[in-house]
């Protein structure tokens, strides 16, 4: 019997993972992992909750359930390179790294280490292959929940003994499982964006921990001060929301003074900023020992900027991404994902 | 559904519901508004504190209508500030309401037996001259643990003569928070010796969010919120007269059958632990002569108690650890720990309270199968290595790329 450490969050995606692979006979153990427990603004004990429904699934299941504490791990990793790529005036994104850096390494290593032939969690992806070097990450069966954008960075390795429960699911199925079994969770709120700030809001977890102080907004065209905001590093590239301008036509962040404190921002959605034709990345992480050259070469290559966001056909060459026609230009410090057909290659982080 | 959490939360009394309703309805009015049907809604709340007051051999006008214990034990604290640099003791095992607010204050942690039993000797030791509030739960929310009140009383009583012989005029004042105690134990203030008492409706039939303190006359508390002067001027606010309807009804429901519940709870509590002592495992919590006849508390070494929670949960079957919001917190039992149970007891300890609307074929029932979960528990830990033929891959190698 295979033995698998699962990792367990709470969700209906984990708890239904559970399901299934002790359906298919593996020998399970139902891992929760500790990465933030601290109080959040407004929120005490964010994680308890969450725990404790991921072990009561797990106990009604009968498998062994156990709490792994990554959270110094998770601080240093995740949270810091979070916060300093903020410093820098970029929007990191921390689910990216929290899969390759925490689930797919950390927990993949101690899972292994405790004799483990797999380890498997409730994203929606797929893998396929049998040797290390073609064991390939595949877009989930679910197009409108795939999730191969956040584990673009997970390691040939890890992707080899690692199983997607889900994957091949859709997510009615997966509810349709979860409330046939009777699962309190079937009915669960999704938990969105960054697992540990999800409820309380990314500006009020950074105001935390970033210094910041109230500076001007401008009209990029114009110079004129429109109004202020309560710091520059808050704001993001394209950003429409939030700014407190009053009605009529919004107005979009088109750039970031982090000197001076200053964000400007335009009505004109056709502004210079907004849009781009070719993006240049820094980071790469090309899966399955496909180089540089590959990837130029790759001719029907498919990027992603967003997740959920479509595929677009698009070359590459020199670090940069060229579209055949322009983009609405995502923030700096988000990926750019490649795919070629249902098979992720890799990624890499935009530079600007 | 078998419920056995009853330290946590009991059901209404139907005849609590049944007196409550008229009040959200025809009979809404503001008691101090000045025509007549208000007049007689104001007569309807007086009439229901004083039936709460005399359960405790007192006048409904030492009663401070509150929101529940913890809005009590705040109050009752307030007293501190009467009093510059004094101090306040009260026991290591107390519910976090009177520990935290004590917190706030200078004070002192009387420490407890390994029955939960208060140590006397290390209360006599701290009650110092500076201490003005001494905080003693009359029933422990997690053991059960009944402390001898009305030897604590005699000691403060002690201690206030020899203050007045060495013309030392700081007062002293005996606290109990009577939460748990409320159905079960005589509450009378004045064979307990007690000045202030807390007393909660939602854990003897009553509603949730009304509580009460007993206040001995002259104890200068503070009001914790001002307003139109309400309750003396102690708790400002528009009375809550459905709760406190209900919280009266409760209590003369508790008062009229008290002798019936004693024995019925005795009889129930006997079945369970008759039952739990088969398991060879099962160690028994907290003082069994000294005890709440409702409370089982019952340890499980090597076991997790959430994990016996949720598969009894499976089976329609409620029990707890601990106090409700220490387990939601995920932190481990301060009153566990304080009466010196080991880190792997602590785990292994569910907290099993009865109530009146279970029955004895509920506890065979229940007994019956937190039996079998134990077992099964203990067995799943003893043999962790166990291998089964057959490997399966079934979520890798679906596709061909």
């Amino acid at each position: 019997m295979s033995k698998v450490f699962l990792g367990m969050s709470g969700g209906v995606d984990s708890s239904v993972s559970a399901i299934l692979l002790k359906e298919h006979g593996y020998d399970v153990t139902g891992v929760y992992m500790k990465n933030w427990s601290k109080d959040l603004p407004g929120m005490k004990c964010p994680w308890a909750e969450d725990l404790a429904d991921a072990k009561r699934v797990a106990v009604q299941l009968d498998l062994d359930f156990e709490v792994w504490d990554f959270e110094q791990d998770y601080k240093s990793k995740v949270v810091d390179y979070m916060l300093n790529e903020f410093k820098k005036g970029n929007t990191p994104n921390p689910d990216i790294m929290c899969n390759e850096q925490i689930k797919f390494k950390l927990f993949y290593d101690r899972a292994i280490a405790c004799g483990a032939d797999y380890i498997a969690t409730g994203h929606y992806a797929r893998i396929s292959g049998e040797k290390l070097t073609n064991t390939a990450l595949l877009r989930a069966k679910d197009e409108n929940k795939d999730q191969t954008y956040f584990l673009y960075r997970m390691s040939d390795a890890a992707t080899a003994k690692t199983l997607f429960p889900v994957g091949n699911l859709l997510k009615p199925e997966v509810k349709a499982i979860a409330a046939q079994k009777g699962l309190d969770v079937a009915t669960k709120k999704e938990s969105m964006g960054v697992c540990f700030v999800g409820e309380v809001g990314m500006k009020d977890f950074l105001r935390e921990y970033l210094n910041s102080k109230p500076g001007e907004i401008r009209e990029a065209e114009t110079d004129i001060v429109l109004g202020y905001h309560d710091g520059a590093i808050f704001y993001t590239i394209g950003q429409r929301h939030g700014l407190y301008l009053g009605g009529g036509l919004p107005y979009y962040v088109v750039k970031k003074d982090l000197d001076q404190n200053i964000v400007y921002v335009s009505k004109n959605l056709n502004h210079p900023a907004l849009w781009s034709i070719s993006l240049t990345l820094r980071d790469l992480h090309l899966r399955n020992e496909l180089t540089v050259g590959d990837l130029s070469q790759t001719s029907n290559l498919k990027v992603r900027l967003r997740h959920r966001a479509p595929l677009l056909p698009a070359k590459f060459q020199n670090n940069q991404v060229t579209f055949s026609e322009p983009v609405k230009h995502p923030a700096a410090g988000q990926s750019a994902v490649f795919y070629s057909d249902e098979v992720c290659l890799g990624g890499g982080i935009i530079a600007k | 559904m078998i419920y056995l959490d009853h330290a946590a939360a009991t059901p209404v009394h139907p005849a609590a519901l049944k007196a409550m309703l008229p009040y959200f309805t025809e009979q809404f009015f503001n008691p101090s508004a000045p025509y007549l049907p208000a007049k007689h809604i104001r007569e309807a709340y007086e009439s229901a504190k004083n039936t709460i007051a005399r359960y405790i051999g007192a006048k409904g006008t030492d009663l401070v209508i509150t929101a529940g214990a913890t809005e009590s034990i705040n109050l009752a604290f307030t007293v501190l500030q009467s009093y510059p640099n004094s101090r306040c003791l009260t026991l290591t095992t107390e519910h976090a309401a009177v520990l935290e607010v004590a917190k706030a204050h200078s004070r002192d942690l009387i420490a407890v037996h390994h029955d939960g039993l208060i140590d006397l000797d290390d209360l006599v030791q701290k009650l110092n001259d500076d201490v003005v509030l001494v905080s003693v739960s009359l029933a422990n929310n997690e053991l059960g643990t009944i402390q001898p009140l009305a030897d604590i009383a005699a000691l403060i009583q002690k201690t206030r003569q020899a203050r007045l012989e060495r013309e030392i005029t700081t007062p002293l004042f005996l606290h109990s928070d009577a939460s748990q105690a409320l159905s079960l134990l005589d509450l009378n203030v004045a064979r307990l010796g007690v000045d202030l008492l807390t007393l909660n409706a939602a854990k003897c039939g009553g509603p949730k969010g009304i509580g009460a303190l007993y206040l001995a006359h002259g104890v200068p508390v503070q009001p914790l919120s001002l307003g139109g002067g309400q309750e003396r001027g102690l708790r400002s606010g528009t009375e809550n007269v459905p709760s406190v309807i209900g919280f009266a009804t409760a209590i003369t429901e508790a008062k009229d059958h008290l002798s019936g519940s004693r024995k019925k709870y005795t009889k129930m509590a006997q079945l369970l632990r008759q039952a739990l002592k088969n398991l060879p495992e099962t160690i028994f919590l907290g003082n069994l002569k000294h005890q709440l006849v409702s409370f089982v508390p019952v340890c499980f070494p090597g076991l997790d108690a959430e994990r016996l929670i949720y598969k009894l949960e499976a089976d329609d079957i409620f029990v707890s650890t601990g106090a409700a919001c220490a387990a939601n917190k995920g932190a481990k039992s301060h009153v566990l720990a304080a009466i010196g149970l080991s880190d792997e007891e602590i785990a292994g300890s569910l907290r099993i309270s009865l109530g009146l609307t279970n029955t004895e074929e509920q506890i065979t029932i229940a007994a019956q199968k937190i039996v079998e979960v134990v077992q099964s528990e203990y067995a799943r830990i003893s043999q962790h290595t166990h291998s089964i033929q057959g490997s399966n891959h079934a979520f890798q190698g679906g596709t061909n790329v």
